[in-house]
This record gives structure tokens, C-alpha cells and sequence, in this order.
């Protein structure tokens, strides 16, 4: 290695590190503070490990105080019910856009496209309105509805894509065969889906479990709040007690980092899908 | 689908010409709304800010994730490097809001421990003193945001072929050089994403900054969406409000033409 080699690495290896630092920090000192007591996170240093590990006691704290667990199993029902329907009426509007031809079918496409082009705050008024219109605020059923609806127009664009690479040939055969665009749909197109109903099942869901902004629009209660809602008001206004916010941090996130750690492949799979356009 | 997301955008767009508190019979003013969001002096704030916001995610974020993609290729412990700026990505904007809240906290905080324990004589209110609120957001936004942009420009960086690299370093190019004559011009399209897609985020930003100020003290570090947020579901100005979604997604729409323009070209081969 070269004097000049090493003068150039060096100083990149520093900023990398110094980087890395900044940020890991947040992530270290949040577990930090989950795992100490409230007395003893005012009386130590911000560095200095806890007296004794009290992340049970605190997570028993957020579960009974704030309820958090009656908001994990609101927002769970909604990530699988709302996943679920998205990827039923994607995978399907997907097909039928892409092999069945529909008149105008480009624009349709575009229509729903739209949808994930506008902001939401678009959506909300009306929404909020019609909810309480037809008695659907503040209920599970109309979270479920909503979060779908979101959803819809991402999967449909994931679903799309993938079905414009099966090659046609294949589907032309079956028909030779006697299939019905039914029958091909399900015998041709659904058993090679799993790569994009992979990507559209963790993003759409994190993105319901990560999600404040309906939630907080369109319930009010503990029964039908998601658990987003519920960490956003546990911290107030810069009040709270910090050692037990941190507790649910940990407790609410720990879904998410998990499903991306396991389904990573199908997340960087889901980025190129999503800028190869 | 339809029912529940194209119709309410146009009935958004009729509600903004009416004044309306959410209860009582709606009141037609025309674009009385419209006029009054650029004579409104809190809402020139939140535009501004919504400006700054916008600016720094190409800074911060977009300029920084391409920095550290291109760093961090070809480095021993690569995958290392990348998994740590990959963690914020799998957390959720409240989350991430509610750990820099704790960071910034004022008596409590990391950041103000950290100036201490190096004897800087430094105690700051990052979220309460305007306009270091702002900004202490924006450190959290890149925290967040700048593993997405650096995912992306992996990609992009993966798919040059390395013929022309090669080319360029054989003709006497250093590193610098051959980023900007040959790399950088052959991202061109994944950049063109990387950067609608974060501008019409930093339009949008909500979360963030609901957790972590509320858009305070007395609104100064709001952005649209939060002003909307406010006059829409705490003051019930609906109209308003819905006109400031209006001109929320106009902006956003225009931004992001260039992107909407190439996808279609591309269908329209297609079909």
C-alpha cells in the first residue's frame, strides 16, 4: 500500500466511523434508557449503566398505564387485515389490468396511481366527514377500510409490474388448453406472486404500524387507536416520564426492525421495484 | 378504492371554497380561503419552513446518502457500515421523533450531556428556541432519511457497468474526476427519483414534528401539513384547511411532473 493510498483511506475511514457513532447513538442510548429506573436515569449520567436492569418493570408499567397492549393488537389486526385485502384486490386489479386489456386501461391506471402521488392530508377532510357520516369513526371496521384503501394503489403498482415480466406466451398456452383468464389467473399468475406479495405485505404493513396521521384523524378511543397514536400522546409536550416512553419505543418498534431484518431480501427487492420505473 | 380516495380528493378541493366549522351548513366564499392563505402571517411561517425543510432534505439526506453510498462501496466492512445506517429506516417517524425528543431533551438529554462531558459550556433548548427547533428536526429527519436515499443510490451505483470507469481511471482520471464526468452522469435517472421522492417528503412531513414540538412554540416550526393538521382538527377552520391541502398538493403535483412525465412515456411504450 502507497503512502498516498493510505492518506486517502484514512480520513474516510474516520468519517465513516464518526458517522457510524452519530448514528448508532440514538439507538444506544435509547435501549440505555429503557433499561433503567426512573430514579436512577435522573440521578445518573446520561452514559452510565443502570443499578439494575428494570426494562420488565417498566414495560409492565407501559402495558398497564398507557395500555400499550390494547393498541399493539389494534395495530396488528390492521396491518394483517388491511395487508391482506390490499394484496387480494392488487394482485387481482393487477391482472386484469395488465393481461385483460380493458378499454382505457392506462388512464384507469393512472387514476389509481394517483393515489399515491397526492398527499394524504388531500383525503382527510372528506374522509373524516363520510366516516362520521356513516358511523364509521372510531371503529376497526373503518380503520380497516381506510388503511386498505391507502394500500391499494402502491400494491397495484408493485402487482403490475411483476405481471408485465410473466411472458404472454405462457398464458396463451393455457388458453389453448381451455383455461379461462380465471383459471390462468389463478393456476399461472398467483404461484409465482410470492416475491411481490412478499414486498407488498412488509411494506404495506409496516407503513399501517408506523402510521399516526389516520389514526389520530379517525379514532378516539383505546379500542380502535393505533399503537403509533398511542406512543405519540404518551410523550405530551416535552413531558413524561422518559424511562417508560423509551420502554414503549423499544415495545413498538420491535415488530418492524424484526420483519425487516428477516425480510431484507425482499426489501431491497421492493427499492428497485420502486426506482427501476 | 375510488369511493374512498378519489371522490374525497374532489370534494376536498369543493370543500375549499366554503367556510365550514365541520357542524353547521357550509358557507360558499369562493377563493376567500385561497386570498387569506397569503395574507395569513403564521401560514407565511409554515411556508417558509416548509421551504427550509425541503431544502435541507437535499442537502442532508439525499446529498448525504450519495456521499456515503459512494464512500462506503469498496470499503473493508462494507455490510457493517450499511446495516448501521439501515436501523432508523425500519423505525417508524414517531418513534424517531419521540428518541430525538429524549437527544435534545434540555436538563436530561444526550446531546447537552455529550457538550458537558467535553466541558463545552453549551446547554441549549434544541426544540423550544426558534429557529434551532427546526433544524434540531432536521437532524433527526436526516437521521432517519438518509439510509433510504443511500439504499437507493447503491442500487444505482450497482448497475454501471465498469467498462467506462475502467476507461476513465487507464486515461490518467483520479476518483474525483471520474464520479463526476462519468458516475454521476450515468445515475442521472435513480438521482431524478431519489430526488422528487424527497422533496414531495419534505413537503409533506408531518409526524416528525407533531411528536416532537407540536409545530410550537406558538407555531414556529410548523409546515403545511401540520398548519393544515391545525386549523382543520383543533381550530375546525375545515375550508381552510382543506385549502391548504389544495395548494399542499399542487406543489407536490408539480414537483413532482418531471417523474410523473417519465413514467407515463415509458407505459405509453408499453402499451
Amino acid at each position: 500500500m502507497t503512502a498516498a493510498r493510505i492518506l486517502r483511506i484514512v480520513p474516510l475511514y474516520i468519517i465513516l466511523v464518526v458517522l457510524c457513532a452519530l448514528w448508532l447513538l440514538p439507538v444506544l442510548s435509547t435501549t440505555l434508557v429503557s433499561l433503567k429506573s426512573p430514579t436512577d436515569f435522573v440521578s445518573q449520567k446520561f452514559y452510565q449503566p443502570p443499578v439494575r436492569i428494570y426494562f420488565l418493570e417498566n414495560l409492565r408499567k407501559v402495558l398497564n398505564e398507557y395500555k400499550l397492549n390494547a393498541h399493539f393488537i389494534n395495530s396488528l389486526v390492521y396491518a394483517l387485515a388491511g395487508g391482506a385485502v390490499a394484496i387480494a384486490t392488487a394482485s387481482m386489479a393487477g391482472f386484469s389490468i395488465v393481461r385483460l386489456k380493458p378499454k382505457l386501461n392506462f388512464v384507469l391506471f393512472l387514476i389509481i396511481y394517483s393515489g399515491t402521488l397526492f398527499p394524504f392530508q388531500m383525503y382527510l377532510i372528506p374522509v373524516y366527514r363520510l366516516f362520521n357520516v356513516l358511523g364509521l369513526y372510531d371503529t376497526r371496521t373503518g380503520m380497516i377500510l381506510i388503511y386498505s384503501a391507502i394500500c391499494i394503489p402502491f400494491s397495484l403498482f408493485v402487482y403490475r409490474g411483476f405481471y408485465t415480466t410473466i411472458p404472454r406466451e405462457i398464458e396463451e398456452a393455457a388458453r389453448l388448453d381451455g383455461c379461462g383468464p380465471v383459471r390462468s389467473f389463478v393456476s399461472i399468475f398467483l404461484p409465482q406472486s410470492l416475491a411481490p406479495t412478499a414486498v407488498v405485505a412488509l411494506f404495506q404493513m409496516t407503513w399501517i404500524w408506523n402510521d399516526l396521521l389516520f389514526g389520530m384523524v379517525l379514532s378516539r378511543t383505546q379500542h380502535v387507536r393505533p399503537i403509533m397514536v398511542a406512543l405519540a400522546t404518551m410523550t405530551g409536550y416535552g413531558g413524561g416520564n422518559i424511562p417508560w416512553i423509551m420502554t414503549g419505543v423499544v415495545f413498538t418498534s420491535v415488530p418492524t426492525v424484526l420483519l425487516f431484518v428477516l425480510l431484507r431480501r425482499f426489501f431491497i427487492q421492493g427499492m428497485t421495484l420502486s426506482i427501476s420505473t | 378504492m375510488v369511493v374512498l380516495l378519489i371522490v374525497p380528493m374532489l370534494q376536498n378541493i369543493y370543500y375549499s371554497f366554503f367556510e365550514w366549522d365541520g357542524l353547521g351548513k357550509p358557507v360558499l366564499v369562493g377563493v376567500r380561503n385561497f386570498v387569506a392563505l397569503f395574507q395569513d402571517k403564521v401560514l407565511g411561517g409554515s411556508m417558509l419552513n416548509t421551504v427550509i425543510w425541503v431544502a435541507f432534505t437535499l442537502v442532508f439526506p439525499v446529498l448525504g446518502g450519495l456521499l456515503v453510498a459512494v464512500f462506503v462501496t469498496g470499503v473493508k466492512g462494507e455490510n457493517f457500515f450499511k446495516s448501521i445506517f439501515f436501523i432508523p429506516l425500519t423505525i417508524s417517524f414517531v418513534a424517531t421523533g419521540t428518541i430525538w425528543t429524549y437527544m435534545f431533551s434540555r436538563e436530561l438529554g444526550v446531546l447537552n450531556g455529550i457538550f458537558k462531558l467535553i466541558g463545552l459550556p453549551l446547554k441549549l433548548s434544541w426544540l423550544t428556541s426558534v429557529p434551532l427547533n427546526t433544524f434540531s428536526m432536521l437532524l433527526a429527519w436526516t437521521w432517519q432519511q438518509l439510509g433510504t436515499n443511500m439504499v437507493m443510490f447503491l442500487m444505482g451505483l450497482a448497475t454501471i457497468p465498469p467498462d467506462p470507469v475502467e476507461a476513465c481511471l487507464m486515461d490518467g482520471a483520479n476518483g474525483w474526476q471520474t464520479f463526476v464526468h462519468v458516475k454521476f452522469p450515468m445515475l442521472a435517472p435513480v438521482t431524478t427519483v431519489v430526488i422528487t421522492m424527497a422533496m414531495v417528503n419534505g413537503f409533506k412531513v408531518f409526524d416528525i414534528i407533531y411528536v416532537m414540538t407540536r409545530g410550537g412554540p406558538y407555531q414556529s416550526s410548523e409546515t403545511l401539513a401540520v398548519s393544515m393538521f391545525r386549523e382543520t382538527f383543533t381550530l375546525f377552520h375545515m375550508g381552510y384547511g382543506a385549502a391548504i391541502s389544495v395548494l399542499l398538493s399542487v406543489i407536490v403535483i408539480v414537483i413532482s411532473a418531471a417523474y410523473i412525465r417519465r413514467m407515463t412515456r415509458r407505459d405509453l411504450l408499453y402499451y
